[in-house]
């Protein structure tokens, strides 16, 4: 009796698992039909029963009102198409989108990065060509390249940023100091902060501060561009003078106070904060970051200002920018058609001045209209300066773009800029088989 | 007495579980280790033992991950033994002080890695951490140091915030040992006129034995997946000093997309973190007694 009471608690415990395994799968499928994603947001539930849904996917969850806004006016446009957001942090983004796309039932349009997530997301196949899409023409020619691939237009970069030290030009003119276009000028703009107790660059060394830096530092030490693709296919090295000299001025500034103090153990927030309460003069990562310091010092009128480490008539490039936020259609989508038309919307002039300026980016849709002083200010350098797109991003292999940062982290901590490249190169040399 | 078949029924759930979550991940990343799979796309290579060779020739920031986190690791099982080990000592009897105490000292046990991470990269921040600034508030400048930043002490920093994490939870651990031991065999040492030190040599020491093998090899696995911690505070950073082979083996898959490699390592790190708790045990158990 007791044997047979065993047998039946087994096979009902069996039977409940099986049920609850099938149970959760068709509710999720119900609530995919319903195009009711709790993990989602809600910006984007004015669905109709006939309306086609679409997955956008992206990592800036900063923007996330003004794209529930945006989305909202694009299903009042499109009554037949509804558009689930879902954000994720960028780290995350960055390791798991891939995965995402897989199947197709996520990310019809979804965003990429420059560089290495591009490689891979295309080595898998994942971008349709949009070479052919009419509102490609909406955005800046100059900008499109980084979004192809054998001769066809794979993403399309929506956001453009500036890599480069965002200074404090109200500081800079009460203390009289003009804009150095020299590296002896420089030097001289460094000393004069620091002969008033200033420190002129404010590096958060403890997470962004290297891979942003090292592209405005090398910019003129290495005009040639195709220097990291060289560098991956063993025809390059970091010993070479391009990137010793580069260390060498990371060395420089590290050892005369240009930095702050401990620069290595600083991060971002605390750069940031160096900058807002004036204790610092620029701070050493980029455009992005101007919207956060007028968060925490609405006084602070900014500019950019990048290291010039060679003397002006050596001067080529005057900046660094990227474009970024790469919109893309998922090749393994069913509903390309209604991707394409997100984007078309996004590309719009009006549509694409609101997001700007409710997000305090620069973009590469032609036709934008920037309202903030901020973005006003800053806009020239899109047509009149000669910016460089950011090298790092030019690196495809994760472990070369680990060791060249090391080597600046290396530096930082005390080791020669030489005996640093040639450590670097080593690990260069170790996972590109050279 | 015969045990019905029908019993082993009882089996299955836990198995299947087990079976997902264990087997079938720890078979899939063996498979994967012989390939040159991307984590994404569908077609791979077979590549035999090419990813073991790399690992073990070919890979200098491997070989300074494993150093890192054998430091790492002696440190933490060193410092945490002893430090729960004296708390414990000092709380173990059962007095409303020493309850109060012991939750407090359990407390940050039951925090997620990531606050702990937060709080202790605010701690040891050069520019706003409290740390200095209480060293230099009370005179002691000469120590205070940029701990996370310096490449020669950040694996150390790192190390002190895991021992902060869970020493309480092995004070509770050894807190149930001590409890656990004879209160004559005190007695007894006190009659022959043994010293308190001589007590906790011959009584004490011996019968925690089985608590401190627990402890011990608890912490070291622990100190082997300190994954979060690390990766939250530095990132592996600055220069690889406190790269461990969880993070470096979450960069060779999720940012260099190679998770042939990263297979491989996992597995290496397995067969690593198996062989030290197997010598570990060993040791422990010749060194218990029983009276």
């Amino acid at each position: 009796m007791l044997k047979k009471k065993y047998g039946v608690f087994a096979g009902m415990l069996t039977v409940s698992f099986m049920l609850a395994a099938c149970a959760d799968n068709s509710s999720q499928q119900e609530a995919e039909e319903s195009g009711n994603d709790s993990g989602g947001d809600e910006g984007s539930s004015a669905s109709s029963e006939d309306a086609t849904e679409i997955s956008f996917i992206h990592w800036r969850g900063e923007d996330e009102e003004v794209f529930d806004d945006i989305i909202s006016q694009f299903e009042e446009e499109n009554p037949d198409i509804t558009v689930q957001m879902n954000i994720y942090p960028s780290e995350q983004y960055q390791s798991n989108a891939q995965q995402m796309l897989r199947d197709g039932s996520t990310g019809d349009v979804f965003t990429s990065f420059p560089g290495t997530q591009f490689e891979t997301i295309n080595n898998a196949g994942f971008f349709t060509d949009l070479s052919d899409e009419g509102f490609v023409e909406n955005f800046a020619e100059t900008s499109l390249e980084v979004g192809q691939s054998g001769g066809s237009q794979l993403a399309i970069p929506y956001q453009l940023v500036f890599n480069m030290p965002v200074y404090n030009k109200g500081m800079f003119e009460e203390l009289g100091i003009e804009v150095p276009t020299s590296w002896s000028e420089y030097q001289e703009m460094a000393e004069t902060l620091k002969e008033n107790d200033i420190t002129p660059i404010a590096f958060p060394g403890a997470d962004i501060g290297p891979n942003q830096t090292m592209n405005s530092m090398m910019m003129n030490n290495a005009k040639n561009v195709d220097v990291f693709a060289q560098l991956e296919s063993g025809e390059e090295s970091l010993t070479n003078d391009w990137w010793v000299s580069t260390l060498e001025d990371f060395q420089y500034f590290n050892e005369n106070g240009y930095f702050q103090e401990d620069a290595l153990g600083t991060n971002q927030d605390s750069a940031m904060q160096m900058v807002a309460d004036e204790e610092a003069a620029m701070l050493a990562t980029g455009s992005y970051h101007m919207a956060s310091l007028k968060d925490l010092n609405e006084d602070l009128e900014l500019g950019f200002l990048p290291p010039i480490t060679v003397p002006e008539e050596e001067v080529e490039y005057e900046g660094i920018h990227t474009a970024t936020f790469m919109l893309a259609v998922n090749q393994n989508s069913e509903k390309k058609e209604e991707a394409k038309t997100f984007i078309e919307f996004l590309s719009q002039p009006d549509i694409a001045s609101q997001y700007a300026n409710e997000t305090g980016q620069h973009l590469t849709v032609n036709d934008v209209e920037y309202d903030s002083e901020a973005l006003q200010n800053t806009s020239h350098w899109i047509d009149e300066k000669d910016t460089r797109f950011q090298p790092r991003y030019l690196i495809t292999e994760a472990a070369v773009e680990d060791a060249v940062l090391s080597s600046i982290e290396n530096t930082l901590g005390g080791t020669a800029p030489g005996e640093a490249a040639e450590e670097a190169q080593q690990i260069v040399e170790e996972n590109i088989g050279g | 007495m015969k045990i019905s078949k029908t019993i082993y029924l009882f089996f299955i759930p836990g198995l299947i579980l087990y079976s997902i979550f264990f087997l079938y991940p720890t078979f899939s990343a063996i498979f994967y280790s012989f390939t040159d799979w991307d984590g994404i796309s569908e077609n791979f290579n077979f590549v035999g033992f090419e990813n073991y060779e790399k690992a073990i020739t070919g890979d200098s920031i491997f070989v300074k991950s494993v150093g890192n986190n054998m430091e790492f690791m002696l440190f933490v099982v060193i410092f945490q033994t002893i430090i729960a080990l004296i708390f414990a000592i000092f709380l173990v009897k059962n007095t409303k002080v020493n309850y109060l105490l012991r939750a407090l000292f359990f407390f940050p046990t039951i925090l997620s890695s990531v606050s702990v991470a937060f709080i202790w990269t605010f701690v040891y921040d050069p520019q706003l951490g409290i740390l200095n600034q209480i060293l230099g508030l009370v005179g002691l400048d000469m120590l205070t140091m940029n701990w996370l930043g310096n490449a020669d002490i950040a694996i150390y920093a790192l190390a002190f915030t895991q021992v902060w994490f869970h020493a309480g939870q092995m004070l509770i651990i050894f807190v149930a040992g001590l409890h656990a031991i004879p209160f004559d065999l005190y007695e007894a040492a006190k009659i022959e006129g043994a010293t308190k030190w001589q007590t906790f040599k011959k009584v004490t020491w011996p019968l925690l034995a089985p608590s401190a093998t627990i402890v011990i090899a608890y912490t070291t696995i622990q100190s082997f997946q300190a994954f979060d911690l690390v990766f939250a505070m530095t990132g592996g950073g600055p220069n690889n000093a406190t790269e461990i082979i969880s993070t470096y083996i979450y960069e060779i898959a999720f940012r260099g997309y190679d998770f042939g490699y990263a297979s491989a390592i996992s597995v290496l790190f397995m067969m690593l973190i198996a062989l030290i708790t197997f010598i570990q045990f060993k040791v422990l158990r010749s060194n218990r007694v029983s009276y």
